[in-house]
């Protein structure tokens, strides 16, 4: 069978809210997302002492203005989450998001590594609190070698995996969650069905 | 210390104290024991469960994580949906082995709470993460579907299918161990909890060559709950195998290892923590040694001796007429070699025992292939009288050949009459995946002639074995391999010569079809390049070539009336014609019985008793339903209703022999035997005017053996086998490469239960285009690299159509009204269909399997080093 007949929703592979606070240190309006990231390149917002995972969700909400169904919000922490029920999979948030953090998943695979970054572990871990550690756990009791690191961030191979959650209860950061709250808490703030 | 996780299961609230996998609580602490371990790593799906309403394996969820979640089993099904389930699983013929069954259930469960009508896509999607390695899943789909149907109500349970009204031979018999097994009732060996039973687990070598200096029990022993530590020297005769007994029940100090997960020293602790901690407080200190890799190093004149008589552990010669000259004299001739990999198993069950002091001496429970085979080993082992062993199967959850050496029973039975309490081991699936017996390794060079008009002349060949450690089967495997290197046709000259060399690889023994897989995978692909030659179709060749009764095999054997092998061809002509540039197409034969001189005899006894007949058998049923045949040739026989029958299993106290589960011989060679001793019974029934009561008390016995004649037996037409089954199928791929569908036509003579054979084919096409395509077993200096979840096993969302065709002769052997064995058979032709399909759509020729740059697995991604 084909993975076309499956439906897919939205996933924003970032839950950290490390860049999208230093954007809002910028202190000033954005149209979007794209522009606050022009601004950072810029040298416009100020440094903070900590170092920076520019691979993370900016927070401004571009995919969540995208969005026509109202299924994209900004969580709590400062990424954008999506709303699987709501979400028809159209695409419009992917082309939004200037960071690329944005995939279209099969609804029926809940396991996904929430986090881009490319910053090496302790870095990584500095950086933000949600972030991928690069310790190799998920890769290391995969059943079926489906997850590898790629950057600073784990990978899932969505033709090799069968969703039975293994990386997810590894993985000591929370970076890799259940979309259905059973092997982890549910993504933070709205879930998916 | 937390007051524990609490969480609902089956509608009973719940607290586990203690932080582990929610797997190990289900079973060990509930005896939910439809939860079954297959590999408690996730990748396996036999424990899956459903989590507030999500199929999940309980295997990776923990207690701690379970907290608060809704936890359901099988168990925990409504009675109405517990029925659905039985009734259509048995049906459709879904369950063989049983193992995987229950984690299907309740995959399919989660399913159909979310989607009351799923389509087959959708089924099998729902599956993908549960394997299956017996049916093939095309079963286990339909009976998804069907219990789907009856729980919304447009269908209806037959009560009378499972109730065996008509149970005679050919009808479609509703299995008689599906309840149990849908359920998760029947008992597995690792389902046995018994009174004060302890548990037991080696300690392994990670090395594959390397001296042992030194073994320090010491600090395990002072750990509280340690009962025991065993090293070689507490084995009376330190020698177990199947054949030749070559294999160290436990690696002695001074000694060296022969492979990877050779047992050092065998701990004894009350408990699995305990015992896991207990492993590791054992100090081994070893010297590694350059391992022996494979063949040619194992044949090198300097090489290290695996064993200490050489690293040739067998050989044969299988000749006839003169080869070289036919082919000297050939129009066309053709000389290639191959490669084919080692194989693993992979049945769903990992190997697991119970023994306990038992009368004068031990009793094991088992899951293998042969209860007499086992209890010989043991004897052996303890230098006993064979009495005084008991050896009983439980539910065997797969074998394909992989369960006919001991694995662990010869330990449980060490460390029970160490102890003076009952001993479970179990091996985990790394363990499993490491050194039970594989299908061979085989480097062969085949060189076959035809004349002009494509009727082939000659063979010669070389077969060489990868062994690995041990002989285990290794003679009868490598000779069943070269006696089938020449095909099911018909010429008179062969010059084939087969070695088999020990290496520090994992051993290699008996696996569906015992060797022909490797060598018919050779002939069919050169058959292939001489149907080229000649300029005639690859279907056209073997038709012109095919045993015909009456025609002399190659081998000296006489074909008997009911061969077919030319019908399997007419079957499937059409299917294959259709498909040009996409199609290819093998035959085989495969032996149904020991044969070559052996005495391969099926024995059964009736008892009168309790108003019903009571069958005695050992004739163990590893999940390929002989189990069932039996007693529809006792019902066929007698006349006696199945409510009238009953099947006491495979006991060595209680039953009498009937040899192996291998060489597809039960329905067969124990089916005759019970044919006859229902048939002596029916005599004095009908005397007794149809009065089953009247014989209350009665014994009937019976013995079948029809002797063969020994491998170069000087007779101008030896009689190799009872009897052959023969085989063609057609493997066709779609555009991408991917196999579209599968044409499986099959003479096994008399079909004994139409659905049941249909899920043995079924499964062995599977089990064959994993060999052509996915599976392997990469090995780096001798380790096993491979786990549970990238061994390459096909999943249900993977499955082409598979079309299984069984031609029925009206000429029939005078055996079990004219059952012919269809175990091995269903899995040999597909590797070379395939390999020819591919050949047909870009002439390269694969050589190697599995093969490369194919659609499932394209150019450029390295193997593992071997």
């Amino acid at each position: 069978m084909t993975l076309a007949r499956i439906k897919r929703v939205a996933l924003v592979y970032c839950q950290g809210g490390g860049l999208a606070q230093r954007i809002a240190q910028g202190r000033r309006e954005y149209a979007g997302c794209r522009e606050a990231l022009e601004a950072l390149k810029a040298g416009e917002i100020p440094d903070a002492p900590q170092p920076l995972c520019g691979a993370g969700c900016v927070g401004l909400g571009s995919c969540a203005a995208a969005c026509r169904k109202g299924a994209i919000a900004i969580a709590p922490q400062g990424a954008a989450a999506v709303d699987g029920e709501k979400c028809v999979g159209c695409g419009l948030c992917v082309r939004a998001c200037p960071q690329s953090l944005i995939g279209l998943v099969p609804q029926d695979m809940p396991i996904a590594p929430l986090c881009s970054t490319n910053l090496p572990g302790p870095a990584a871990k500095a950086a933000c609190p949600a972030g991928c550690v690069s310790c190799r756990l998920c890769e290391k009791n995969c059943p079926v070698n489906a997850i590898s690191l790629e950057g600073g961030h784990p990978v899932i191979d969505g033709e090799k995996c069968v969703s039975c959650g293994m990386c997810a209860v590894k993985c000591p950061r929370g970076v890799i969650v259940d979309a259905y709250g059973i092997f982890t808490p549910p993504p933070r703030a709205i879930g998916r069905a | 210390m937390s007051e524990g996780y609490t969480f609902t299961v089956n509608g009973v609230q719940r607290t586990a104290t203690v932080d582990k996998p929610l797997l190990r609580y289900l079973r060990d602490d509930l005896h939910l024991t439809s939860v079954k371990d297959g590999c408690s790593e996730g990748a396996c799906g036999t424990c899956t469960i459903i989590v507030d309403g999500r199929a999940v394996k309980a295997c990776v969820l923990s207690t701690k994580g379970a907290a608060g979640k809704n936890i359901l089993t099988v168990e925990g099904l409504s009675p109405a949906e517990q029925e659905a389930f039985v009734y259509a699983f048995g049906a459709v013929g879904a369950v063989q082995c049983g193992f995987c069954i229950p984690g299907m259930v309740m995959a399919g469960k989660a399913l159909i709470d979310k989607v009351p009508c799923p389509d087959e896509a959708q089924i099998r999607r729902a599956l993908r993460g549960n394997i299956c390695r017996c049916t093939g899943y095309r079963k286990i789909i339909e009976g998804i579907s069907l219990a789907a149907a009856i729980l919304r109500g447009e269908k209806e349970i037959d009560p009378q299918l499972e109730e065996g009204g008509d149970y005679d031979v050919g009808q479609r018999a509703f299995r008689v161990d599906v309840r149990a097994k849908v359920l998760g009732q029947g008992e597995y060996c690792d389902d046995i909890y018994m009174e004060n039973m302890v548990l037991a687990s080696a300690v392994r070598s990670p090395y594959p060559r390397a001296k042992v200096l030194d073994i320090d029990p010491a600090k395990a022993l002072a750990l509280p709950g340690v009962l025991a530590v065993l090293t070689a020297q507490d084995v009376p005769h330190n020698k177990v195998g199947h054949i030749q007994q070559d294999w160290d029940v436990m690696i002695a100090q001074g000694d060296i290892t022969r492979c990877v997960g050779d047992a050092i020293c065998l701990v004894v602790a009350q408990d699995e923590a305990t015992l896991e901690k207990a492993k590791k407080l054992v100090k081994i200190q070893y010297q590694p040694l350059e391992p022996v890799r494979n063949i040619r190093e194992a044949m090198a004149p300097d090489a290290p001796k695996v064993h200490s008589q050489g690293n040739l552990c067998q050989s044969r010669h299988v000749t006839r007429g003169d080869a070289k000259a036919a082919i000297a004299a050939s129009k066309y001739v053709v000389t290639q070699t191959y490669r084919t990999p080692f194989t693993e198993h992979a049945f769903l069950e990992p190997e697991a025992a119970v023994a306990f002091p038992y009368k004068d001496g031990v009793k094991v429970y088992t899951s293998d292939q042969g209860v007499y085979d086992t209890r010989k080993e043991i004897s052996i082992m303890l230098g006993w009288d064979p009495q005084r062993i008991v050896v009983e199967n439980k539910l065997v959850g797969g074998g394909f050949g992989g369960k006919e050496d001991v694995s662990v029973q010869h330990l449980a039975v060490l460390a029970a009459l160490k102890v003076g309490r009952p001993v479970k081991v179990k091996l985990s699936r790394k363990e499993s995946i490491d050194f039970h017996p594989k299908r061979h390794y085989m480097e062969g060079t085949f060189t076959l002639g035809c004349d002009e008009n494509g009727i082939f002349t000659g063979l010669d060949c070389d077969i060489y074995f990868d062994t690995g450690a041990y002989a285990s089967l290794c003679g009868p495997v490598l000779e069943r391999a070269c006696t089938h290197s020449v095909g099911p046709y018909c010429y008179q000259n062969t010059d084939i010569r087969g070695y088999g060399y020990y290496t520090n690889n994992p051993p290699a023994g008996a696996f569906r079809g015992f060797g022909v897989c490797q060598s018919e995978f050779a002939l069919e692909s050169n058959i292939n390049l001489l149907a080229e030659k000649v300029g005639i179709s690859p279907w056209e060749i073997r038709y012109r070539n095919a045993i015909e009764p009456g025609k002399v095999l190659p081998n000296g054997q006489i074909a008997d009336c009911s061969t077919a092998l030319k019908e399997t061809l007419e079957a499937v002509r059409e299917a294959y014609e259709a498909n040009p540039g996409r199609a290819g197409i093998a035959c085989a034969m495969k032996n149904s019985g020991v044969g070559v001189g052996l005495p391969d005899k099926g024995r059964a006894r009736l008892e009168v008793r309790g108003g019903a007949v009571e069958l005695y058998s050992a004739a163990s049923d590893i999940g390929q339903g002989c189990a069932t045949v039996f007693l529809q040739i006792l019902a066929t026989t007698t006349g006696l209703p199945l409510s009238k029958l009953r099947n006491m299993g495979s006991n060595s106290e209680l039953a009498p022999d009937s040899g192996t589960t291998s060489g597809s011989r039960q329905t067969l060679i124990t089916g005759e035997a019970v044919r006859m001793a229902a048939a002596d019974l029916k005599k004095e029934l009908d005397q007794a005017g149809g009065d089953l009561a009247k014989l209350e008390g009665r014994e009937f016995f019976a013995e079948f053996f029809d002797p063969t004649d020994k491998l170069g037996a000087d007779k101008p037409n030896p009689k190799s086998h009872v009897a052959y089954g023969f085989a063609t199928h057609v493997v066709v791929l779609d555009e991408q490469g991917k196999v579209k569908e599968v044409w499986a036509a099959h003479d096994s003579g008399k079909v004994v239960n139409p659905i049941s054979i249909q899920g043995q084919i079924e499964g062995g096409v599977l089990m064959g285009l994993g060999y052509a395509f996915t599976e392997d077993f990469p090995l780096k200096d001798c380790v096993p690299q491979a786990k549970f979840g990238t061994l390459g096993l096909l999943r249900a969302d993977q499955i082409p159509d598979i079309h299984a065709i069984y031609v029925e002769k009206k000429e029939l052997l005078p055996f079990a009204y004219g059952a012919k064995g269809i175990g091995e058979i269903a899995t040999i032709p597909t590797a070379p269909a395939a390999q020819g399909a591919y050949y047909a759509m870009d002439h390269v020729l694969r050589t190697t399997l599995p093969m490369e740059d194919t659609y499932y697995k394209p150019a450029g991604k390295t193997k593992e080093d071997r």
